[in-house]
């Protein structure tokens, strides 16, 4: 029996005479990014498959390492750019948990609606490529019409439209715009109307159900085996959310569902999806009508930068200022692992404090790794247009898989 | 596997089920296609989202961003007080800022203060902790150029040398600052 490592590869030698070798990737318009899976083809069938990942990595993690507590936040914009907002407040949970801080509840509301809407646009660019990957190229301006618009709402919000560094070590930068809950109230209708126009140009569209009903099935046990989690987990029939499983920022005072799929195909994907979409906004507007005033960073004088007029004002305030920016936030000592629901799944950051401004180790756990991870299984014996199908609904960032 | 479509033909039904399957599997097809036709017929007569850029636009398009955008980054050396604040905080050192004692003003002078557009990620921390609001973000986004090199922005221009800011004395110090304020969001303007 050959090592495992022997059968990730494929060789020229080892086809039939009828079988042949095939890249996907790494630059291949179906391609979600900068991945590659060789296959071995029987006619259109695929025998085998072995992906490799590797061509989008930016050393995050030692980048990190050199940076203070504060300058990695950038660079985890630069981890799920779909959805950048997400990664920004997971990276600064884990921060504040790890030094015992409370987020005033503005930031923490404001925080919610952001992740929302970046789940909600998450979601939609999903669907919307893998809808083009199968031939239906309406959805797709149907879906980026509301990214659009949120990417608006983002940058008035931050000033950026993708890498937004909105999220602050405490709290946040900025405050929201004035007219910001109008905006929300536009984005919001023009989403419902845009889920229900996919929804009514898909779920009875013939050619739709047949490329995605029993396609690329992952069971509830292969899920769970592979370490699964996010809409996919679900789409498998796992009720699984850490907003649920284990809630913070009062995830468990909000009214929602937890949408579940049955037979884990990518059917089940797509429709998991675009139920999320309907929970998020439900969540939002949930949120928009508890919004509270108050500060949106903490008071605490070790990483809150002092007012303008204390560091003009006061020889306090001066010093409090240079200290905090030349010197840094510095935890204690200690690690930790703090998770929250990406819009793929379970984002986790797992911090090493050895007492400096420079954090020891700073781990990302994406959830994307093990969907690519897992794909080379769940394509074998599947055609190869299914496998472009079933990539397309396992929404595959590369900037999260390789960092 | 591949499963069978649960609506597709089966064909161990008998001939006379499986006509039927026909005419209602054409009936579906009409009108799921109906379905999407209405669907973007009501898209076509819409708005269009996009717009012709560049030179088709209403008003040019720095114009009609949002005041948080950021841009490039620029710099008053006048009301700069050379702490070098920004250069620490940046993840990526793309600011240099050099200053050293002159001999013959017989003070600290700042000879040097480039940004390295090419390299800069927009990030914002730098413009955040800037004490006097010297460094600051403008609308201006098209960097295009056939040299990188020209992205590197020279905020003093070589061989001169700027004093940095120093409050005036007699003045209160929140006098000084409402001051400061004022002139850069004059400045902005
Ligand atoms: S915006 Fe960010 S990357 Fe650019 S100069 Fe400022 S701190 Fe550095
Ligand atoms: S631009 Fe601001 S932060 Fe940078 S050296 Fe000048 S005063 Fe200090």
């Amino acid at each position: 029996m050959k090592s495992n490592a022997a059968q990730q590869k494929i060789h020229i030698e080892e086809c039939d005479g009828n079988e042949m070798i095939l890249n996907l990737g790494p630059s291949h318009p179906a391609f979600h990014g900068a991945i590659r899976t060789q296959i071995r083809l029987d006619g259109e069938t695929i025998v085998a498959a072995a992906s490799e990942i590797g061509y989008l990595h930016r050393c995050f993690e030692k980048h990190a390492e050199q940076g203070n507590y504060q300058q990695v936040i950038p660079f985890t914009d630069r981890l799920n750019y779909v959805s950048s907002m997400m990664n920004n407040v997971g990276y600064c949970r884990a921060v504040e948990d790890l030094m015992g801080i409370n987020v005033p509840e503005r930031a923490i509301f404001i925080r919610v609606i952001i992740c929302e809407l970046s789940r909600i646009i998450d979601h939609l660019v999903c669907v919307g490529t893998n809808l083009v990957d199968l031939g239906a190229l309406t959805n797709f301006w149907y879906t980026f019409n509301v990214r659009e618009m949120v990417y608006d709402m983002f940058e008035k919000i931050s000033g950026a439209r993708l890498t937004y560094s909105y999220t602050r070590i405490g709290g946040l930068s900025r405050d929201l715009y004035d007219g910001f809950m109008d905006d929300l109230k536009v984005v919001i209708k023009e989403t419902e109307k845009a889920v229900s126009d996919v929804k009514g140009l898909i779920y009875k569209n013939r050619i739709f159900l047949d490329r995605t009903v029993g396609v690329g099935v992952v069971t509830k046990e292969q899920a769970l085996d592979w370490g699964f989690t996010g809409p996919v987990l679900r789409a498998s029939g796992v009720p699984f959310d850490v907003r649920k499983a284990e809630p913070y920022y009062f995830y468990d005072t909000y009214d929602f569902d937890v949408p579940v799929g049955e037979h884990g195909d990518t059917y089940d994907r797509v429709a998991v999806r675009m139920e999320e979409i309907i929970q998020s906004i439900r969540i939002i507007q949930q949120c928009a009508a508890r919004m509270p005033q108050g500060p949106i960073i903490t008071a605490d004088p070790r990483i809150k930068l002092p007012d303008k007029h204390e560091v003009y004002g006061s020889i306090e305030g001066l010093m409090n200022h240079f200290k905090i920016v030349m010197h840094g936030i510095t935890p204690p000592v200690g690690e930790i692992y703090s998770r929250t629901e990406a819009a793929n799944g379970e984002l986790g950051y797992y911090i090493i404090s050895d007492g400096t401004q420079h954090p020891f180790r700073v781990r990302v756990r994406p959830p994307c790794f093990y969907f690519f991870a897992a794909y080379e299984h769940i394509i074998k014996g599947q055609m190869v247009a299914d496998a472009i199908a079933t990539l397309g609904s396992l929404n595959i960032v590369v900037g999260e898989c390789d960092r | 596997m591949r499963e069978r479509h649960p609506r597709s033909v089966n064909f161990e039904i008998p001939r006379y089920i499986l006509f039927m399957t026909y005419f209602s599997n054409i009936k579906t097809a009409v009108s799921t296609v109906f379905e999407g036709m209405t669907i973007t017929f009501s898209h076509l007569l819409r708005e269009p989202m996009t717009i012709q850029y560049p030179d088709r636009t209403p008003l040019p398009v720095k114009d009609t961003l949002p005041p948080r955008y950021r841009g490039f980054l620029c710099v008053r050396p006048e009301i700069c007080t050379a702490c070098t604040l920004c250069q620490k905080t940046c993840p990526i050192d793309c600011i240099v800022i050099e200053h050293s004692k002159d001999e013959e003003l017989k003070q600290r002078v700042m000879t040097r203060f480039d940004i390295d557009m090419a390299k800069c990620m927009f990030c914002g921390l730098c413009t955040e902790q800037c004490s006097t609001g010297a460094i600051y973000f403008t609308n201006e986004f098209e960097a295009s150029t056939s040299n990188i090199k020209d992205l590197v922005f020279k905020f003093i221009k070589q061989g001169e040398k700027v004093i940095p800011y120093k409050i005036p004395r007699k003045k209160k110090p929140a006098a000084a600052a409402a001051e400061t304020q004022a002139a850069a969001k004059e400045k902005k303007e």
